[in-house]
């Protein structure tokens, strides 16, 4: 089928009653929150009721293609997954790569809402407008890949695309993702557990059809020039060449490389888990774009280890090698790549699983976890056989460790008890992701107010380091002088993280990777907002895109408020607000709480949020037309 | 006489990303959509290998697509050594979808007609959209002389890997 992008289709699936339906989305809606992760969050808020189990039937999947997926615009071929998370309780948004979404859209389809739960595994198989669910006992208990194999020998079709999920989220690991185009992890916050809970095993696509623009010459000739601007830039450039590792030697040398479960900030031997060491020593064996991406920082890795075995697959992304390498002490690449390959096929999130690890590594060297609790384990740090054991007994829940540790740290911690607590780096029940948030303030503001917990997936502030002319030029935009673009200051951050919120929001609306415009700057709320009124054919500008932005963001929030989440659960994990750099050039830095205060005052003023609690006040809600919307929460004038 | 030196498209599938901005690119300029099925130029994803491949129509001097066509749809005209197809003459049978070895044709099911690369009148947009090098179409030397050359490269890179 060929239709105009402005017409948005939701295909529906309901797992309980084995319905599918399709509906349209009007155009006001589309305007008003851009589509992708903002009409998301607003379908969340109405479909979840207060207080449901993230892992019951009330909860819904959200699989969301970007406006603009499926166009020639550089770098939009992004979807975001949006459910109620069973890790933190709250709002989750997950964005990922891969081809997915492009299949799904030339199929007819903007977005694919699960509910209910099926009573079966199964497996949901799109092929254009025929929508079929298919029995999956055949697949249930079975690795990522295989079962990539075995959908596409059963359609007959190896060119389809596909999401999965691995064993791990059929056990309801709180920290089990969705692999996505065999490659790709939306893997953050339990999203796996909830496919797994609802029991759909799979997403197909095979998509046939086509997208019009509303005015078609005008919109491919700016999104060629796009494409051109981000090809030159140099950010691209070296995710190109090294990926998101490339920047582990740079980290490493200004003391900002997580390591040891966030005790240090420098490791030795950290150049062995960059990514210009895959390429000098022959694992990299190609690169790898998501659909439509200028950039390709994905890549494919071969290892022949005679001591960890053999290895095919794609990354080591950057978080990836320092959650399962430096974070745990192990800076053999060979065991970093086997224990990423183990997570991608079992489906587990590497940033979690590696920080679960490193705190019961910790733990254990602390003599809180004994010899015996640990199953016979010896986990002390940089033990790279004990971790590759421990990832299998997390996604099976073997033993008693297993089972605990497939809980997330914060539950771990609890149950451990004493102070384990304190290096448990978690907060709203999210493992932070390795990025030292004690030597950069907006970083340490974003991760705090972040709804689904610290990471640097919801907004990244790196344009604070001033790094590049284009970084600093948007610091001057943001807070009037170019000074601000040093991490280290506390003024101006909220100016800072609201921007770039709004910025990773209609990026991730429109399918815009992050990468093109808060690392590159190429794509900016500008040109996002003439690609969207040339593809949808209404009048649109910058302010407008940046309202729609703030519109999810604050119905983010009042999800989470309605949850019961105050001011309060914006922290940090206690390490980063108690223990200051402990070496470096960044020594002796520290968010504590009388900063954090300070910081999320500028913060929920900026944005119009009552003070004492965070709430959204209602005079906010009214100006961003969200009063009859975000219903059911507390009522702040 | 057809040049044995034709100009094509050159496929370096190992700087292939399979980003699919070329089935784009020609998608649209085509057909005024953005639809990879509707793309002259497609890649294939070799997802277990690790490898993408572009295949599009590299305009064999005996074009099997030629002799299949029972209209004469399909040609290759004197002044411009490129095989096309005139859609008005088109029947949409797909014999020369059948007969195209490297599946370089194909049935553009919208229209009911057969399509297939005619290099965009010498300025081919999928070459422009790559921005990774894995399609070129600047070629002053023969295409035998591209691979004598490209093949001496890889020679010497074994004998200095030793």
């Amino acid at each position: 089928m060929l239709r105009d992008i402005a017409k948005q289709r939701v295909l529906h699936v309901n797992l309980s009653t084995r319905e599918t339906w399709v509906e349209d989305v009007p155009l006001e809606d589309l305007r008003k929150y851009l589509g992708g992760r903002g009409l998301a969050a607003k379908w969340l808020y109405e479909q979840v009721p207060a207080g449901a189990d993230p892992l019951g039937p009330d909860n819904v999947l959200i699989f969301s293609t970007g406006t603009l997926t499926g166009t020639s615009a550089p770098s939009s071929g992004r979807s975001s997954i949006t459910t109620k998370s069973p890790a933190t309780g709250l709002y989750l948004k997950v964005s990922v790569g891969g081809h997915l979404g492009a299949a799904i859209k030339y199929a007819g389809y903007d977005y694919v809402m699960i509910h209910g739960v099926s009573p079966n595994p199964v497996y949901l198989w799109i092929d254009d407008e025929k929508v079929e669910l298919r029995p999956a006992e055949h697949l249930w208990g079975k690795g990522t890949r295989e079962v990539d194999d075995l959908i596409k020998e059963e359609v007959g079709d190896p060119t389809i695309h596909t999401g999965i999920i691995g064993p791990a989220a059929e056990n309801k690991v709180k920290f089990a993702c969705f692999m996505v185009s065999r490659y790709n992890s939306a893997s953050r916050g339990g999203i796996g557990a909830v496919f797994g809970s609802k029991k759909l095993k799979a997403i197909a696509a095979r998509g046939t059809g086509g997208l019009r623009p509303a005015k078609g010459k005008e919109f491919f000739a700016l999104a060629r020039k796009v494409r051109g601007a981000l090809a030159a830039d140099a950010g691209s450039h070296s995710l190109y060449n090294w990926g998101t590792a490339g920047s582990i030697p740079g980290l490493n040398e200004m003391g900002m490389l997580a390591a040891y479960n966030f005790s240090r900030v420098t490791i030795e031997h950290g150049e062995r888990l960059s990514g210009q060491y895959l390429e000098d020593q022959g694992y990299l064996i190609g690169r790898e774009s998501c659909f439509s991406c200028s950039t390709a920082c994905h890549r494919f890795v071969r290892s022949e280890s005679a001591r960890w075995g053999g290895v095919f697959d794609s990354g080591p992304e950057l978080e990836t090698v320092m959650s399962l390498g430096a974070e745990c002490g192990i800076t053999d690449i060979e065991a970093v790549l086997k224990a990423n390959q183990l997570c991608n096929d079992l489906g587990m999130d590497t940033i979690s699983t590696g920080h679960v690890i490193s705190w019961a590594m910790e733990t254990y060297e602390r003599g809180l976890i004994s010899p015996e609790q640990a199953d016979g384990l010896d986990l002390r740090f940089g033990n790279a056989e004990a971790q590759l054991a421990l990832i299998q007994r997390i996604a099976h829940r073997e033993g008693l460790l297993g089972d605990l540790l497939a809980e997330g740290t914060r539950a771990a911690a609890e149950e451990i008890g004493g102070d384990s607590w304190k290096w448990a780096i978690q907060a709203k029940g999210l493992e932070q992701s390795a990025v030292d948030t004690r030597a950069a303030k907006s970083y340490a503001l974003a991760f705090a107010v972040n709804p689904r917990g610290p990471d640097h997936l919801m907004t990244e502030t790196y344009a604070e380091f001033g790094f590049t002319q284009e970084a600093r030029d948007v610091i001057r935009k943001v807070t009037g002088d170019e000074k601000y673009a040093d991490p280290r200051l506390t003024e101006k951050r909220a100016e800072i993280v609201l921007w770039h919120e709004q910025c990773y929001g209609a990026s991730e609306a429109l399918g815009f990777c992050v990468f093109t415009s808060t690392a590159a700057f190429a794509v900016n709320p500008e040109n996002m907002a003439q690609m969207f009124s040339l593809a949808v054919g209404v009048p649109y500008s910058e302010d407008e895109l940046m309202l729609a932005a703030r519109r999810m963001v604050t119905i983010e929030k009042c999800f989470n408020v309605r949850e019961g989440a105050r001011r309060k659960d914006d922290r940090l994990p206690w390490r980063m607000m108690n223990e200051p750099v402990p070496s470096g050039p960044n020594k002796g830095m520290i968010t504590d709480a009388a900063m954090l205060e300070n910081l999320l005052d500028q913060y929920y003023t900026a944005h119009g949020w009552d003070l004492e609690t965070s709430i959204p006040r209602q005079s906010t809600l009214k100006y961003l037309g969200l009063d009859s919307v975000c219903v059911g929460i507390p009522v702040i004038p | 006489m057809v040049e044995a030196h034709i100009v094509n498209i050159q496929i370096n599938a190992a700087k292939c990303t399979a980003c699919k901005a070329c089935e784009l690119a020609c998608s649209f300029t085509k057909e005024g959509v953005f639809a990879p099925s509707l793309s002259r130029i497609r890649v294939m994803q070799l997802h277990d290998l690790g490898m993408n491949v572009p295949v599009v129509c590299v305009n064999c001097l005996d074009a099997p697509c030629i002799a299949a066509c029972p209209t004469g749809a399909v040609r290759r005209d004197a002044s411009v050594p490129v095989v096309r197809i005139d859609e008005d003459e088109c029947i949409g049978c797909g014999d020369c979808v059948r007969a195209c070895p490297f599946g370089a044709a194909d049935m553009n099911e919208e229209r009911g007609v057969a399509m297939m690369c005619d290099l965009c009148d010498g300025k081919p947009v999928c070459v422009d959209h790559c921005i990774y090098g894995a399609l070129s179409f600047a070629q002053p030397m023969p295409t035998a002389q591209v691979k004598r050359l490209a093949h001496a490269h890889t020679v010497v890179a074994q004998y200095r890997s030793r």
